[in-house]
């Protein structure tokens, strides 16, 4: 069940109530208030508000250029936005939607890097990848470099990488770009399965196809004047 | 601690499969070298400068190859100052490789008076060279910017005539007073006006870099962490 945005008019960009009408309310994890972003004198977002829960999966949507990336990377704090505040409650792994790997290592390699930044032990991270690699249904091939990886198979990497840290919240920018259809089922069985363990997950999206099942929606088309910029 | 010998691993993993350009680390200075090699003296310190040259390049082209991925290492919990030192470590010690392979190859090929200034001076250009990229890589968007820059250092750093007040701005000026105390029999105050001006140079850059790197990696106001995350080892 997903909500409203969608009528056509005005996108009210206030946080929705979440899907969970039966259960009792999670704790939020995310909290964006107020949210703006100029780049020189071009303002892509303007007072976004935006609210997950624990246990809840958000699709950011929007045309291109619109602001979805910029909003996720002001969330990860790896941008900083004009006005606005972020509240975060627990750790957040990110997905990059281009670069965010080391064209001359090895995905083996970028296991143990990044989950040593995250406190894994060697043999910890490079289980855990390849078993994350298992459920994309991929087997790393121990001598390929990321450079020479597919564009779907580089994502996977990448979507991985962002998960090896069991982060509470999972920021993904269009992480299925290049995804063949299998993979594409494999991802989200993924993150129902994460969600059904207590994780956020915002996840940057064009497919509508998918929304049927998320928690909530935020559309960051822009309207009228804002329109055609 | 462990941090820092990953990204430094890392880094060496990523420059050992990179043979084209280790080899022309390798070869650079050999180029410099034999264009003045009848003339020691100047044969050493052009040797020094390929080293030099080849070491920023590296720091370089390392630093910014990892500039996109940097700000994502950060949020998986690497500090800033674990991501520079275990670049720089691990760009000083291939830097150094090179130095001591230049080391044989000179002491063997020339009549050196003082073989102990010569490693100095090579280990010293080597540690000049790898912030002095970093930084360079740090300051400017691309490895196109940074190479014209470091052109520029470099063919200053040649064509100018070291005897005069100015060349002391350049970072390689130590390289032309322990030549010389390698070569001629001057008093050790040559030594010791290069050590002090590449140690003091060193550190600098060294200075500067981290103040851009922190910079660049800082943590932004806008977040507000309500509760501190759990290590992910005990999730
Ligand atoms: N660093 C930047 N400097 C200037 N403009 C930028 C920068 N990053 C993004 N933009 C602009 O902001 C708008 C939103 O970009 P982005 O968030 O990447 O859109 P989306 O992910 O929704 O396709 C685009 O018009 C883009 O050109
Ligand atoms: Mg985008």
């Amino acid at each position: 069940m997903w909500t409203s945005e969608h009528s056509g008019e005005a996108p009210d960009r206030r946080p929705q109530a979440g899907g969970h009408m039966m259960s009792p309310p999670r704790p939020v994890r995310l909290r964006a208030t107020g949210i703006s972003k100029k780049f020189g004198r071009r303002q892509v977002l303007s007072n976004v508000n935006f609210e997950v829960r624990a246990g809840e999966v958000a699709a950011v949507i929007g045309s291109n250029g619109a602001g979805k990336s910029t909003f996720l990377n002001i969330c990860a704090g790896l941008i900083s936005p004009t006005s606005g505040q972020v509240e975060v409650n627990g750790s957040v792994g990110y997905c990059p939607q281009v670069g965010g790997t080391f064209d001359f290592l090895r995905p083996s390699e970028h296991f143990v890097l990044f989950g040593r930044g995250d406190g894994l032990k060697r043999g910890v991270a490079l289980a855990r990848g390849n078993e994350m690699a298992a459920l994309l249904g991929w087997s790393p091939d121990p001598k390929v470099q990321s450079r020479h990886l597919s564009g779907g198979t580089r994502q996977k990497l990448n979507v991985i990488l962002s998960t090896l840290g069991g982060h509470d919240i999972l920021l993904l920018d269009e992480p299925y770009q290049g995804f063949d259809r299998g993979t594409y089922t494999d991802f989200w069985e993924v993150i129902w399965r994460l969600r059904d363990s207590g994780h956020t997950i915002v996840v940057i999206t064009h497919m509508l196809n998918a929304m049927d099942k998320v928690d909530q929606v935020l559309d960051l088309t822009p309207t009228g004047n804002e329109r055609n910029r | 601690m462990t941090k820092m010998f990953t990204v430094a691993e890392m880094v060496l993993r990523d420059l050992a499969r990179r043979r084209t350009v280790l080899g022309l680390l390798f070869l650079l200075p050999l180029g410099f070298y034999a264009a003045r090699h009848d003339q020691t003296g100047q044969a050493i310190r052009f040797a020094s400068l390929g080293l030099g040259w080849g070491a920023s390049t590296a720091g370089l082209f390392s630093s910014n190859s990892a500039k996109s991925v940097e700000p994502r290492l950060r949020l998986v919990g690497y500090s800033w100052v674990t991501l520079l030192v275990g670049r720089l470590v691990a760009l000083l010690l291939i830097s150094w490789t090179i130095a001591a392979a230049y080391f044989l190859l000179i002491y063997f090929d020339q009549d050196i008076q003082r073989p102990g200034a010569l490693a100095v001076m090579l280990a010293l250009t080597a540690a000049i060279a790898v912030p002095l990229g970093m930084l360079i890589g740090a300051l400017v968007p691309r490895d196109l910017e940074g190479t014209l820059v470091l052109i520029a250092f470099v063919g200053v750093q040649m064509a100018i005539d070291p005897a005069k007040d100015s060349a002391k701005y350049l970072p390689f000026w130590s390289s032309r007073e322990i030549g010389t105390y390698i070569v001629d029999p001057v008093g050790d105050d040559y030594l010791q006006r290069g050590l002090q001006h590449g140690l003091g140079v060193t550190a600098g850059l060294i200075l500067f870099a981290a103040v851009v790197t922190a910079i660049r990696l800082r943590r932004r106001k806008h977040i507000h962490v309500l509760t501190q995350p759990v290590p992910a080892g005990t999730r």
